[in-house]
């Protein structure tokens, strides 16, 4: 079912005449994601020193919050554009992306992530926060940590894939993987 | 001199056959090399907008600049040896890029401008006495020049 409504979200975009335009615009296109890429290396780049300070490897003798709430507008830019610019990667090319399967594995990991920095954020601003000036954050902060580098770690291997045609819908593959993918058509045939 | 052969061999080297068979080896190392920007950007990023007096006003320049050094050398060996590993699957193709010439240009002036002007210049003796302006130009020209090795980087892949 939701495979089905994916699928027909990306057809309309499809059918219109800028995702088309964006597509085939050599400049625009490229100048897009090299932004997309770009900006990713401000905002993971700031998210590493945020997480680097939380596991004591960096700024041991700098306050934590200091650091993370310097860092914080930078990074909002970078992931902005990051966003922005995705969108616009994703607009262009929309229905192989749905159907790629790196795709769907990196939206689940953003939305991991995401739920991630928000429980940081939150726990961060915390008023009982007697361990700031220590040069390495509590346990729970280090696992926070940790989870953060291997999820953006894995959002930007999975956006790397998304390239590759390894388990594209022609493929011939196992069933769960033709509906991992959203690969409604191919499907309906082995039904 | 011509370094045409040292792309030929990198063409023929063990390297190139594991990177142009394996497109998980290369998906993987790709990985790497793009997180290891991203730790490169964000290093040089917070240390060259402290000199731009821009961020981390509260936190001394010289504290910034010691913590990041080390982080920006693991980075750029990490970046050198993934783009050696990449650029082996297209050596021969890489030769005749512009873009590659470009970024391995600004790639030896970040280095040598990095370890050779920035860092000497603010561990020196003098730099409590250096003109603010001095010290900003240089965040200038950092970010100026690592600007164009990502940029010319990305632009490899679309020409």
């Amino acid at each position: 079912m939701l495979n089905e409504l994916l699928l027909r979200l990306a057809e309309w975009l499809d059918s219109q005449a800028w995702s088309t335009d964006l597509h085939e615009s050599y400049y625009l296109y490229n100048w897009i994601e090299a932004t997309h890429v770009l900006t990713l290396m401000v905002f993971l780049g700031m998210l590493f020193v945020i997480d680097l300070r939380m596991l004591g490897w960096i700024f041991r003798d700098v306050p934590a919050s200091i650091i993370s709430k310097r860092l914080e507008i930078p990074m909002f830019i970078g992931f902005s554009i990051m966003v922005i610019t995705g969108f616009l990667l994703y607009y262009a090319i929309p229905v192989r992306t749905t159907q790629s399967i790196w795709f769907r594995i990196k939206v689940v990991l953003l939305i991991a992530a995401g739920i991630n920095a928000l429980l940081f954020r939150n726990a961060m601003q915390s008023p009982v926060n007697h361990w700031d000036a220590d040069p390495v954050a509590p346990k729970r902060f280090r696992i926070g940590a940790i989870l953060s580098l291997g999820l953006w770690t894995g959002v930007v291997a999975s956006g790397r894939t998304i390239a590759y045609d390894w388990f594209d819908c022609h493929q011939d593959m196992a069933r769960f993987l033709y509906w991992a993918a959203g690969c409604v058509n191919e499907l309906a045939e082995l039904d | 001199m011509d370094v045409l052969f040292l792309f030929e061999w990198l063409d023929t080297s063990l390297l190139a056959q594991i990177s142009k068979s394996s497109g998980g080896v290369f998906a993987a190392v790709q990985t790497v090399h793009l997180g290891a920007m991203a730790l490169l950007g964000g290093m040089l990023l917070v240390s060259d907008l402290r000199l731009l007096n821009v961020l981390m006003k509260d936190v001394p320049v010289q504290v910034v600049m010691e913590n990041t050094r080390n982080w920006i050398t693991i980075a750029l060996v990490a970046m050198i040896l993934s783009g050696i590993f990449m650029a082996s699957a297209v050596a021969i193709k890489l030769y005749y890029n512009m873009f590659f010439w470009s970024k391995m240009a600004g790639l030896v002036m970040g280095l040598i401008f990095f370890y050779g002007i920035k860092t000497p210049l603010i561990r020196g003796d003098e730099f409590n006495t250096l003109n603010p302006w001095i010290l900003r130009l240089v965040a200038i020209a950092s970010l100026t020049i690592w600007f164009s090795v990502a940029a010319s980087g990305r632009w490899i892949g679309f020409s």
